[in-house]
């Protein structure tokens, strides 16, 4: 039990700060308090840019999320069913970047980014992360598992690759990808480095970067960066409740398979 | 079969393009200006060879940065790893309640770090709550609050991120656990082993290749320690990192990104070397047995 509460406890603690008036109780009374209000939410979208904020950290989700999708199973169909050189490229350049420590990225995606123009723009945050490899390793992993006569057949048949491709397979590897999409609308929500360093301006700051550089002035304004924090966390608790299951099996079926 | 290829090249074009134009070029490209004088402002590049590399092995913020690094990658991952397997064992058993208690440890790990670096600033604040519960327990807690002193803000955020990753390491072992077929435990019971010795000849040794996955995830992900350093910090009190150094010295103040490059090859190296010892270590011993 004391495990659990201290597990907890930094969660709740931001949620009961974000629910108490700016500025009148001291730390050890706001946990006994009983006064409780919605302002400090009410003000952030009010008087601070929070609705743009969460605008853009959805948009940046979406796009990104429906994008690995699509491409994370169009090449992960390529990766399992094509045995000519795509399948030893693409495998070589998937190990390949899981050893590439992001880090040593920043610098050159910052230079071409400004090179190219898209530094500070929507373009920014959404382009170099279209494609995930493990994503792409995580479909064909499944695919791998499909028996390949189902294709054939819709082959004879006469249906299209196309056909094959979007009707016929993508449907069945739908549990893969509910897995994949939670990953990466997960990562993505939770995005810090690159979002940052990639924009400047107000306008393209997702919600991570705009609590990040919420601090800085002299006092720090704890209820609305609670308020703010939660609701930066809460879609991430609800689709974690909801999806538990897919969550779980996504974590480890990527370590239990090395 | 042309159309065949045709078509597995098309499907695969989008990693491709997305591999070469943000991976193996901006890899490719930091290596080389590497070896350069880069900076914004520069009218022009030249090559200075290893000179970059020399420097920083004599440039104090650096080193401090590297050392910081180590601090932290040492310092974190034995308990992150021994809490997440007693946390494993703890959540493995049948009982009522045990998927309550799964996600609530797990329940940190799908939070956005900038959110838990927020609240652990507010926790580790002079006057705050930690600080309260530490001078219930008779400690004194340093003046200005934890991450304001120089000897404790860097152990503060490795507190912080122990508690943070413990749930999702714990997962991990915890499909390790279920992969031990339960006829090893039944031959055992039969044999009268005792649980301990269960635990050290069945449990452990099954679960090393489980160990050697969250070793060298956990130790990839901690040397290139970041956002809680640019939250809690910015790398003031003795807590800057190796990345921080980085994006500090190529990003804020003076752009040099020659020299910053080189810096994160070092990094890189010592990454790839320490992955590669954890690799090795644990496979010969594995082979001893």
């Amino acid at each position: 039990m004391g495990i659990t509460f201290i597990m907890v406890f930094p969660l709740l603690w931001m949620f009961r700060v974000s629910l108490s008036p700016v500025g009148s109780l001291s730390i050890s009374e706001i946990w006994t308090s009983s006064s409780y209000t919605l302002s400090n939410y009410y003000d952030l979208f009010t008087s601070n840019n929070m609705g743009l904020y969460l605008f853009n950290s959805i948009l940046v989700g979406l796009i990104v999320t429906i994008s690995n999708i699509l491409f994370c199973f169009t090449v992960g169909y390529a990766f399992a069913r094509f045995q000519y050189i795509t399948n030893k490229i693409l495998f070589v350049t998937i190990i390949l970047v899981l050893m590439i420590p992001a880090h040593i990225i920043i610098i050159p995606l910052y230079l071409i980014c400004l090179e190219v123009g898209i530094y500070d723009s929507y373009l920014a945050l959404i382009l170099p992360w279209l494609v995930n490899p493990i994503g792409v390793f995580l479909v064909k992993q499944y695919i791998d598992s499909l028996p390949i006569s189902m294709e054939e057949a819709a082959r004879i048949d006469g249906a299209s690759e196309l056909r094959i491709l979007f009707k016929i397979i993508m449907p069945i590897c739908k549990p893969a990808l509910a897995v994949l999409a939670i990953q990466v609308f997960f990562t993505n929500w939770n995005s810090f480095l690159f979002p940052y360093i990639l924009t400047q301006s107000d306008q393209y700051r997702t919600l991570p970067v705009a609590l990040a550089l919420f601090q800085g002035h002299q006092a720090i304004d704890w209820q609305h960066l609670m308020a703010g924090s939660t609701i930066s966390v809460i879609p991430v608790l609800v689709i974690f409740i909801l999806m538990q299951k897919q969550i779980v099996s996504g974590i480890t079926g990527g370590a239990i398979k090395q | 079969m042309k159309w065949y290829k045709k078509t597995a090249f098309l499907l695969a074009l989008p990693w491709l393009v997305t591999f070469v134009v943000f991976w193996l070029f901006p890899l490719v490209y930091s290596f080389i200006i590497g070896f350069t004088d880069y900076e914004l402002l520069s009218d022009s590049i030249n090559w200075v060879g290893f000179e970059n590399y020399k420097t920083l092995l004599s440039d104090e913020v650096f080193l401090s940065s590297l050392s910081n690094t180590f601090i932290f990658v040492f310092g974190t991952i034995p308990f992150t790893t021994i809490i997440s397997l007693l946390l494993a064992l703890l959540v493995n058993g049948n009982y009522k309640g045990r998927d309550f208690f799964r996600s609530a440890f797990f329940m940190p790990s799908v939070t956005s770090m900038v959110v838990i670096a927020l609240i652990f600033t507010n926790l580790y604040q002079r006057g705050g709550y930690i600080a309260m519960l530490a001078q219930m327990l008779g400690f004194t807690t340093p003046e200005y609050g934890f991450l304001f002193d120089k000897n404790t803000a860097l152990y503060s955020i490795m507190a912080m991120d122990i508690w943070m990753s413990v749930g999702y390491y714990m997962l991990i072992f915890l499909a390790g656990l279920k992969s031990i077929p339960d006829e090893l435990y039944e031959a055992a019971d039969i044999s009268g082993a005792s649980q301990s010795k269960k635990f050290f000849s069945i449990t452990l040794p099954l679960l090393r290749p489980v160990a050697l996955f969250i070793l060298v995830v956990n130790s990839i992900k901690s040397f290139q320690v970041f956002q809680e350093i640019f939250v809690m910090t910015k790398g003031k009190f003795d807590t800057s990192t190796a990345v921080y150094y980085i994006y500090d010295t190529g990003l804020t103040t003076n752009f040099q990104f020659g020299y910053v490059s080189a810096a994160a090859y070092i990094l890189f190296v010592i990454i790839g070397l320490f992955s590669l010892t954890q690799f090795l270590l644990i496979r010969r011993r594995q082979s001893l047995w």
